[in-house]
């Protein structure tokens, strides 16, 4: 089982995570209904690093992860508050 | 009216005297916590001693533990009823107290086989090496989530552990069945009160 | 039972006998035994018979390298019987027999064996096409192994999680070298092997000693862990440990992989004859065990291991009767020489052809000139030892993704992923002294790599020992020279699958079924890569290594499952429901009471008491939220769909929540409690994901907001019906309850029966209805106050039936039973729940663009033509013109109103009031519904506002 590293809790089981997405920039509240649709709907889905939203469950705590996925290394996690590493 | 509060473990057999590995329900003693990106200084304004960083606990003067959950949550194991007393929305911006009493129960394990036995049902490094007096992890315990500090609990080493009072029995039991094999056996909770906080089991 | 004199059997304890039944037969054992080891010493050489052409078969590892002894004992099927640890009453059978296990008639497969060529399954049985389903269940009754039985009982499995910093696998002596060297630098050591002692090769080869194993066992640091198989290696050194009915579950921070090497066997005419076997096999037997498994020998060998073999049968008193070398040239090894010196026959050059049977075992050897094939001798022999090279025991190096390169007629690990470290003979270290070496040096690496100061000792190149041979194959006209034991795999086989066209090694390797049985092809993988080579004419490097796969040995359902945590919500109630006679039911992990009594004529009874008195309900399963901060109002109204900003502090709102694209995915109520704290709740089964979607946005707005989950330390029941007043009265509260003082919608906190409590005055059933919240602790006091102030006015527990029909009576959905994955407001009625004129709620923007669409569906209420037919149920069809128009979310027979209720999906044209429309029952039949008006108790809702 793969290790995660939580900001919060350090390194633990992929088992106590959940992923939540890609970090995505949101629309603005009154942008034009194709730019919300791209949002919600629309997801790259490319090799490569990406930056996605995960949770540890036990805390409910969400933070972001950069993870290469084409060889599945999780890169950095960081706050969400804090810039990217 | 704190007669009225009742714990929800059916703690079974209870050992006569006190074995290599005890298990007891501490639900009913005292409890709170305090949560919120204001709760660090307000707490520290009413002049308590916080650990510095998250997943740290440190016990005061008076034997109660102050566990830090988070940068902004904290864990107050003992009797904190003049902090609760204290606590408005305005005198303590961004801080709101937690029904810690009721959301969680509160089960110890005493013994120095308690990491080997918890390593049946939960998959962190718990030995005292990794794992010494003040470290809290959160994290699943028998497909539950659940807060583990170790501490000094019957003049030996053990664990809190807080999780979910809905599935308090479950975990009990669990407990239980991953004892066996030690042949550890449910307490009363008097039996390993004194040297943990040195509080009388008065309920509340 | 015969066994060597010790210091032979150095594993069993004479002292004491014990006994078990294989096949009804009693067999005398000594503690230390396995039952293979018993059954051999008991003269029981045949154990059991091959998966497809049921030949006889017996031990030719002693080490559980393959499949041959797989047996049954009790409902465990394919137990390996040199793995399975003898015990007193022990009741073991042979497995894939018909008739008896001397006299399988099942054998005649073998008369037939052209027919079962590689690639049978496909082939063979189809022509012509209805042939395979006469023959499949013949071929699955004759091949496979093993019984299950259904009625076996549960057994007592679990799992336990172990850390070390190094853990070391396999206790041979590059193992125990690597374990002592890390444990040096301080780093807490695991050392696992699969034997029930360590010592690997110390323990039954010929130079072998204590002296190491008494020095690890000494050291503290090290941890011992035996009779474990290590299944896998997963990522980040996460390794499966399988010992008895426990699975083990280790995190190493490096890890040591000494996991040995198995000994390369020959390929011949009849090398699976019991009596056939691997040198090792011979040496564990004769030290371990003390079994002389044969009168007469003959060593077939391509290395000087060999005669170490051939030196160990004399030694214990077995007539080595020659010595066959496949090599043209004298050995000059130690072993050889002293053989040459004791004037053993040593046959240069000749090697094994053919393998005779008698009695279901070996009864002689022909032996042919390797490099010409031409014909030398017979000779009578009962056993036959081979030892034509090593075969490293990579499958965890493989599991984790190492390289290999082929080297000296061997695939060797070329490159490992980081934290991973191999020694000793699976890296091509086989004296003692280079395993020794190389033990230290990894032991020392995996020290520094886990964080410890390690002096690091210089590494160590291959010796000469551990030759492999190139092509230990002897082919014969007639066949029968196998290529793997599990599956019955000829040279043949290979051949005709390179022929058929499925030159890749794992094509090949499914076509063929070479490598697919349970020992992964382990033993014979080898000459099969050297059997394609040839075939293919190029090397053998070129055709690659198979990949071995988890698990590495035998494991069962009961290992995967262990204790099966499955937690259990209860509430504060729980017993008071019990003591009721509540007949409980899951809602998600909680559990619920569904009624109350013996029967379901219950049901309606507790409905009908809420209509006419008074009831309680235990709705402590209901999320909670507490929503806090100056904020707190602003976040509601980005996360839900309608407006809390100017909800007044004592006054309660509906909460409906959709997903960004619009979909509704729970509701509930806020109240709020001060300017700052709303107390929201949420559906039993979607309030975490309301929580973490909660902590989700405001991960990304940063309000000045802090949410806590307070689920469960809040008992809560609905005391409902029109004397719900009066009981709340009679219970003694603080709170001002006359009608005005806290209307429909109010919130109060206060006491009830001296017990602290926040009350929210809503309707889910549409009676007059206090939903009261306590702490948990109080939750059973609360229930037993609010029953004893009831017992007057008739207060009846009801459960969730009962709450099922009177919420339908009043047209409240379920969201998660009256939505779907796809249901948006507007669908179900629920446009005055929201605001689209708010600057931003989650969802939003995806309503904006269904309000642009035409509807597709609309949640309707029906009442049924004619409650004397058929009872339609829910999810039905809604049938329009034989298509499907839409379904049925809920239906009760109301006992309000006296007739058959329900909501239903149905297109938007159906919709209008009044309008009938078809459901599709069981069986087939269709009734007939009509549109009505919801809800359809109590239209103008006034008596929950009492």
């Amino acid at each position: 089982m793969k290790i995660m590293n939580c900001p919060l809790n350090g390194p633990r089981n992929i088992s106590e995570f959940a992923y939540g997405g890609e970090v995505k920039p949101v629309p603005a509240a009154d942008a034009p209904t194709p730019d919300w649709a791209d949002y919600v709907y629309y997801h790259d889905n490319q090799p490569g690093i990406v930056r996605e939203w995960w949770l540890h469950v036990p805390t409910s705590y969400w933070f972001v992860a950069v993870r290469d996925v084409t060889s599945d290394k999780i890169i950095a996690t960081y706050r969400p508050e804090e810039a990217p590493p | 009216m704190a007669a009225l509060r009742k714990g929800f473990i059916d703690t079974g057999k209870i050992a006569p005297v006190l074995p290599a590995l005890a298990l007891a329900d501490f639900s009913l003693k005292s409890r709170t916590g305090f949560k919120g990106s204001g709760a660090a200084s307000w707490l520290a304004a009413q002049g308590l001693v916080l650990p510095d960083d998250p997943n740290q606990a440190c016990t005061d003067a008076q034997g109660r533990m102050v566990a830090r959950l988070s940068w902004g949550e904290f864990l107050l194991l003992g009797d904190f009823a003049g902090l609760e007393k204290a606590w408005s929305y305005e005198s303590a911006p961004m801080c709101f107290p937690l029904p810690r009493q009721d959301s969680h129960a509160w089960i110890v394990v005493s013994g120095e086989v308690a990491p080997k036995m918890m390593a049946k049902i939960c998959g962190i490094d718990l030995r005292p090496q990794v794992f010494p007096k003040g470290a809290i992890a959160q994290t699943s315990v028998a497909r539950l989530n659940a807060i583990i500090i170790a501490d000094q609990i019957g003049g030996r080493g053990g664990f809190h552990l807080l999780s979910d009072g809905s599935t308090s029995q479950y975990l009990w039991d669990c407990l239980v069945d991953a004892m066996l094999e030690f042949e550890g056996a449910p307490v009363r909770s008097e039996a390993l009160s004194k040297e943990t906080h040195g509080q009388t089991d008065a309920q509340g | 039972m015969t066994r060597l004199p010790a210091p032979w059997g150095q594993w069993i304890d004479r002292g004491q006998d014990i006994s078990f039944t294989f096949e009804g037969r009693k067999i005398t054992a000594h503690p230390g035994d396995s039952v293979a080891s018993a059954l051999l010493a008991n003269g029981q050489r045949l154990i059991g018979r091959s998966f497809k052409y049921h030949r006889p078969r017996g031990i030719f590892s002693a080490a559980g390298w393959d499949a041959n002894t797989l047996v049954q004992t009790g409902s465990k099927p394919n137990v390996n019987a040199e793995r399975l640890l003898a015990v007193d009453g022990l009741s073991v059978s042979a497995v894939n027999y018909a008739g008896s296990l001397d006299r399988d008639w099942g054998r005649l497969v073998e008369k037939f064996s052209k027919l079962l060529a590689a690639g049978f399954y496909y082939k063979t049985f189809f022509t012509p096409r209805i042939a395979w389903k006469f023959w499949e269940p013949v071929i699955r009754h004759m091949a496979g192994l093993g019984r299950v039985d259904e009625k076996a009982p549960h057994a007592y499995y679990d799992k336990e999680y172990l850390f070390a910093d190094v853990a070391v696998v396999g206790a041979g002596p590059a193992g125990l070298s690597a374990a002592l060297e890390a444990a040096r630098t301080g780093a807490s050591v695991l050392l696992i092997d699969e034997e029930p002692e360590i010592g690997g090769s110390l323990n039954w080869a010929r130079d072998g000693s204590d002296d190491l194993k008494n020095r690890v066992r000494a050291e503290k640091g090290i941890e011992i862990l035996t009779g474990a198989c290590v299944q896998a290696l997963f990522d980040d050194n996460w390794l499966e440990i399988v010992k008895g009915n426990r699975l083990y579950k280790l995190r190493a921070k490096a890890v040591v992989a000494a996991t040995g090497c198995y000994w390369l066997p020959m390929v011949f005419r009849h090398n699976d004859l019991p009596g056939v076997m691997l040198g090792s096999a011979l040496q564990r037997l004769l030290r371990l065990w003390g079994v002389a498994p044969g009168k007469r020998a003959v060593v077939a060998t391509a290395n000087d291991e060999g005669y170490a073999v051939a030196l160990d049968l004399a030694d214990a008193g077995i007539e080595v009767a020659a010595i066959s070398d496949l090599r043209p040239h004298r050995d000059e090894g130690r072993f050889a020489q002293e053989a040459g010196k004791r004037g053993m026959r040593i046959l240069q050059g000749a090697a094994p052809f053919e393998a005779h049977e008698k009695n279901n075992r070996l009864a002689s050897v022909d032996l042919v000139q390797a490099a010409s094939g031409q014909f030398q001798e017979r000779i009578d022999c009962d056993l036959l030892a081979l030892s034509a090279g090593r075969i490293p025991a990579s499958g965890l190096l493989s599991h984790a993704g190492a390289k290999f390169a082929h080297e000296a007629h061997m695939d060797l690990p070329s490159a490992l992923p980081a934290h991973l470290f191999a020694a000793g003979s699976v890296n091509g270290r086989f004296s003692l002294a280079s395993a020794l070496a190389d033990g230290a040096l990894a032991g020392a690496l995996a020290a520094k790599d886990a964080g410890f100061a390690a002096e690091i000792p210089p590494s160590v190149g291959r010796d000469a020992l551990g030759v492999t041979h190139p092509w230990p194959i002897i082919t014969h006209p007639k066949g029968m020279e196998f290529v793997d034991l599990d599956e019955d795999v000829q040279v043949k086989d290979i051949q005709a699958s390179m022929a058929d066209g499925y030159e890749h090694i794992q094509l090949l390797k499914r076509y063929s079924t070479s490598g697919m049985g349970p020992s992964q092809g382990k033993l014979f993988w080898p000459h099969v890569q050297r059997l394609m080579a040839k075939a293919k004419g190029v090397t053998p490097a070129e055709i690659g290594a198979s990949t071995i796969r988890p698990p590495m040995g035998g494991e069962t359902l009961g290992h995967l499952a262990g204790r099966a945590f499955e937690p259990v919500r209860l509430s504060a109630m729980h017993k008071r429901h019990l003591e009721l006679g509540a007949v409980m039911m899951p809602a998600g992990a909680w559990m619920r009471p569904a009624y109350y009594g013996s029967d379901e004529r219950a049901i309606d009874q507790e409905a009908k008491a809420v209509r006419d008195g008074v009831g309680l309900i235990d709705v402590s399963t209901l999320g909670g939220l507490d929503v806090r901060g100056p904020d707190a109002a602003v976040f509601l109204e980005r996360l839900y769909t309608w407006t809390y900003a100017k909800l007044a502090v004592g006054r309660a709102r509906y909460v409906l929540m959709c997903d960004q694209t619009g979909v509704v995915i729970d509701d509930g109520v806020a109240a709020r409690l001060h300017e700052q704290h709303f107390y929201v709740t949420a559906t039993t089964s979607g309030v975490d994901r309301v929580f973490r979607l909660m902590q989700w946005y405001n991960a990304q707005w940063r309000l000045r907001v802090d949410i806590a989950q307070v689920t469960s330390a809040y008992a809560a029941v609905n005391l409902a019906g029109p004397k719900a007043r009066d009981v709340l009265a009679r219970a003694g509260t603080d709170i001002d309850i006359k009608k005005e003082a806290f209307p429909y919608l109010g919130v109060r906190q206060g006491l009830v029966a001296g017990i602290p409590v926040r009350i929210l005055r809503i309707g889910f059933v549409g009676e007059l209805g206090y939903e009261i919240h306590c702490p948990a602790q109080y939750g059973e006091a609360l229930w037993d106050g609010l029953m004893a102030a009831g017992q007057d006015f008739g207060i009846a527990p009801f459960g969730v039936e009962a709450q099922r029909i009177l919420r339908l009576e009043k047209g409240h959905i379920i969201i998660g039973q009256d939505t779907d994955a796809l249901t948006h407001p507007f669908e179900i009625g629920m446009d005055w729940a929201v605001k689209m004129d708010k600057p931003f709620f989650a969802g939003q923007a995806a309503l904006r663009a269904h309000l642009e669409k035409a509807p597709v569906r609309k949640l309707v209420g029906f009442a049924l033509e004619n409650d004397k037919g058929p009872l339609p149920k829910e999810c039905h069809l809604v049938i329009e013109k034989g298509d499907i128009a839409g379904r049925l979310t809920s239906v009760v027979r109301s006992p309000s109103l006296g007739r058959v209720i329900g909501m239903a999906f149905v297109k938007p044209e159906q919709a209008g009031l009044g309008n009938l429309f078809d459901i599709r029952v069981d069986g087939g039949a269709m009734v007939q519904a009509r549109v009505v008006a919801l809800p359809f108790y109590d239209p103008k809702s006034q008596r929950q506002e009492m």
